[in-house]
């Protein structure tokens, strides 16, 4: 282990030597902030679904003709309930609405407010509301999203919907969701569940589909065999199946990053080599002085391999901590784009402040190790110099 | 595409440029190892010296970090237990193909050798003369061919890791199948138990009366049933479950990765038991210095095995 003394003397050189550190220090900080900014983001955000997805029904089943989906049956909801271990099946309505001249579309979400059990996140929105007041006329809660498409549109406290059938239906804007939320709600419209068959299109006795709530995890396999049995024309969408698509697409936009990540790495890795490689005049007096006072050729490669890791050290944790600002309270401008690829509303989210320890290792592996790799053989190669030569 | 699993990008590309790192060492100690000679002053012979430094850096280097990738391999493959379907842990993982359980223990193997390795060099360059040089460097020629096929194995397994056909998990891997007894020679849990504590002892008492060749003896049969020990006893007072029984998902946050100290200190303990023998017979140095680690580390791997069937019974009243 040096002792506080070299440790002094390394510090020193540094310090006197800090030009021809500064560019070397400046490129690995920016190299280990986008690497970390990419990486911070993409576990906030699946942190961010993770926790939607815990209140979500544990399956979700739709009816299938033809390879699509059509409108399922209500009478379809008593063979589920006699499933040992469903709790609660609930008919949901909802739908894309597209808004022609623009191109874009609000997904409208029926809600049947007097059976409102399960669902924590639209529970706690809710409970602000006077559920009489919301019923007694056309109202809806819309999302920030949806919020400012509107705005642009002068519509501030009313929507006019063209249901199917050629009529107008006027709702008025009774509430906004919150910005935290933005992830899932940003495009959506909560209204009453009557209301949005009407504007759907969906019949009375229909719905679109339908959630099962099921409050134990390790049943789920057996309610999905039961599931399968009752009816041949459905899908059966479960609660780990969309964690594991999420998980999957997150990988994959990580992992290609990653991959061309790793050319901007050896690239680096080639300037470091090349950086450290030259040797100055000056350089190799102090080698030689060293040597010449006693140093061995292990202590001056301690001494060169400490520079250089003291300032990747320093690169690393400025570069992170700026990426940790960068996203999680700037929110990531530019790059969050790369990860939400939503081109139908504009997002604006909120990430929740979530650091994975596994990912800041990953992290430090990533680029330590080819930093640290990179001037192994540069600071070899000063270091055993010729310390009469040197002196010349 | 496991490939384009975070985990997994960082990993090969570590292994990659440990690998090239180790061949540029790997051809220059094949030089030095052809013409080597300490007593000679010429030229040649100092330049080799020069290069040396260069060769023992990498190496150092590289093997240090080896050290620290074999717990990231194990936590890597316990995420992919997320992407591959069936598996709950890294034993499914692990047991998706058929290279998986021969690049873990490949990889332990290496890492006990990386660690003799370590240990010689250290007593090398402490003496004034370099005495073990040329074993170091066969040693390490060793360790890189294992290497070399450790990244072979390395792509071999990962590119072969389905992500659509589905693996099992711990419980139908380890589990009891009621035709056959598991554990080796037969045991019941309370004699492996008894085994389990008479080898600790045998172990420890070997290791403060230095008995070199004896502490090795007892130190392999107490990995070896240390390791049926904690996978079908100690660990069901982990999980605070009868019927699981796995030794990869102690690993997890959800048992607050005690997996990663019950194995390490185990590998440590049991390392240090061995080594000390092991390098007596390659370089005749005394080191039963040495042995010290090897009481404290084990000591802790029981401790810590032992506490958890202690504060079961203590919350619960009856044991499992």
């Amino acid at each position: 282990m040096p002792n506080k003394l070299f440790l002094n003397f390394l510090f020193l050189l540094l310090y006197k030597h800090r030009v021809k550190h500064l560019s070397i220090f400046f490129i690995s900080t920016l190299i280990v902030f986008i690497l970390s900014s990419v990486l911070l983001l993409s576990h906030a955000l699946q942190e961010d679904i993770k926790q939607t997805l815990k209140s979500q029904p544990e399956f979700t089943i739709q009816k299938m003709r033809g390879g699509r989906s059509v409108d399922v049956p209500l009478f379809w909801a008593d063979g589920f309930e006699s499933i040992e271990g469903v709790v609660d099946v609930e008919p949901r309505v909802y739908g894309e609405y597209f808004y022609e001249p623009n191109e874009h579309h609000f997904t409208i979400v029926g809600i049947d407010f007097f059976e409102l059990a399960h669902s924590k996140k639209l529970k706690k929105i809710i409970s602000d509301i006077d559920i009489k007041k919301f019923l007694s006329k056309p109202n809806m809660i819309i999302g920030q999203g949806v919020k400012a498409f509107l705005d642009r549109y002068h519509f501030f406290d009313y929507y006019v919907f063209r249901p199917p059938d050629r009529s107008k239906i006027e709702v008025n804007i009774y509430d906004y969701f919150p910005k935290e939320s933005s992830l899932v709600s940003n495009d959506m419209i909560i209204m009453d569940i009557d209301l949005a068959r009407q504007i759907l299109g969906v019949d009375e006795d229909e719905a679109t589909d339908f959630a099962l709530y099921s409050p134990n995890e390790l049943e789920a396999d057996n309610i999905k065999i039961k599931l399968i049995l009752q009816h041949f024309d459905t899908r059966i969408i479960q609660k780990s199946d969309i964690q594991k698509a999420y998980d999957k697409l997150f990988n994959y936009k990580g992992g290609i990053f990653l991959i061309l990540y790793m050319i901007v790495l050896l690239t680096f890795m080639m300037i470091l080599y090349q950086r450290y490689s030259m040797i100055q005049s000056s350089d190799k007096k102090e080698i030689g002085i060293l040597r010449a006072l006693g140093w061995s050729i292990k202590d001056v490669i301690v001494l060169k391999i400490g520079e250089s890791f003291i300032v990747a050290i320093f690169a690393f944790l400025l570069g992170f901590i700026l990426a940790f600002i960068y996203v999680f309270f700037l929110n990531a401008p530019l790059l969050g784009a790369i990860f939400y690829g939503y081109s139908n509303l504009p997002t604006d989210i909120v990430l929740n402040k979530s650091v994975d320890f596994s990912a800041v290792f990953l992290l430090f592996l990533f680029y330590i190790l080819p930093f640290m790799a990179a001037v192994l053989i540069p600071a070899w190669r000063s270091s055993v110099i010729d310390p009469l030569e040197a002196m010349r | 595409m496991i490939f384009l699993s975070n985990g997994v990008i960082v990993f090969l590309f570590i292994e990659t440029l440990l690998l090239i790192l180790l061949s540029v060492a790997f051809i220059n100690v094949l030089t030095i190892l052809k013409s080597w000679n300490f007593e000679a002053t010429t030229t040649k012979q100092y330049i080799l010296e020069k290069r040396s430094y260069l060769v023992l850096l990498i190496i150092f280097f590289t093997l240090s970090f080896k050290i620290i990738l074999l717990p990231y391999f194990a936590y890597m493959i316990d995420t992919l237990s997320d992407v591959v379907p069936g598996a709950m842990c890294a034993a499914g993982v692990i047991n998706a193909n058929k290279y998986g359980v021969w690049l873990l223990w490949l990889k332990i193997f290496i890492l006990f050798l990386v660690g003799i390795w370590i240990i010689l060099n250290h007593y090398d360059l402490k003496a004034e003369n370099y005495p073990f040089f040329k074993k170091k460097l066969w040693l390490f020629i060793l360790i890189f061919a294992l290497i070399a096929g450790e990244s072979v194995l390395d792509i071999l397994y990962l590119k072969n890791i389905s992500t659509k056909s589905i693996v099992s998990c711990c419980s139908s891997i380890y589990g009891a199948s009621g035709i056959s007894n598991p554990i080796p020679f037969d045991l019941h849990v309370n004699e492996l138990l008894a085994l389990f504590y008479l080898l600790f002892t045998l172990s420890i008492t070997t290791a403060i009366y230095r008995f070199k060749f004896f502490s090795l003896l007892s130190n392999i049969a107490f990995l070896y049933i240390a390791y049926y020990a904690v996978v079908y006893f100690f660990g069901t007072y982990i999980y605070e479950l009868p019927t699981h029984l796995c030794p990869f998902c102690m690993l997890q946050s959800g048992y607050y990765y005690i997996g990663y100290f019950i194995w390490g200190t185990l590998f440590l303990g049991t390392f240090f038991g061995m080594s000390v023998s092991i390098i007596e017979y390659l370089t005749d140095i005394d080191l039963s210095r040495l042995f010290r680690y090897s009481i404290i580390f084990n000591t802790t791997f029981i401790l810590i095995c032992s506490t958890y069937v202690l504060l079961y019974y203590i919350k619960n009243g009856v044991f499992l």
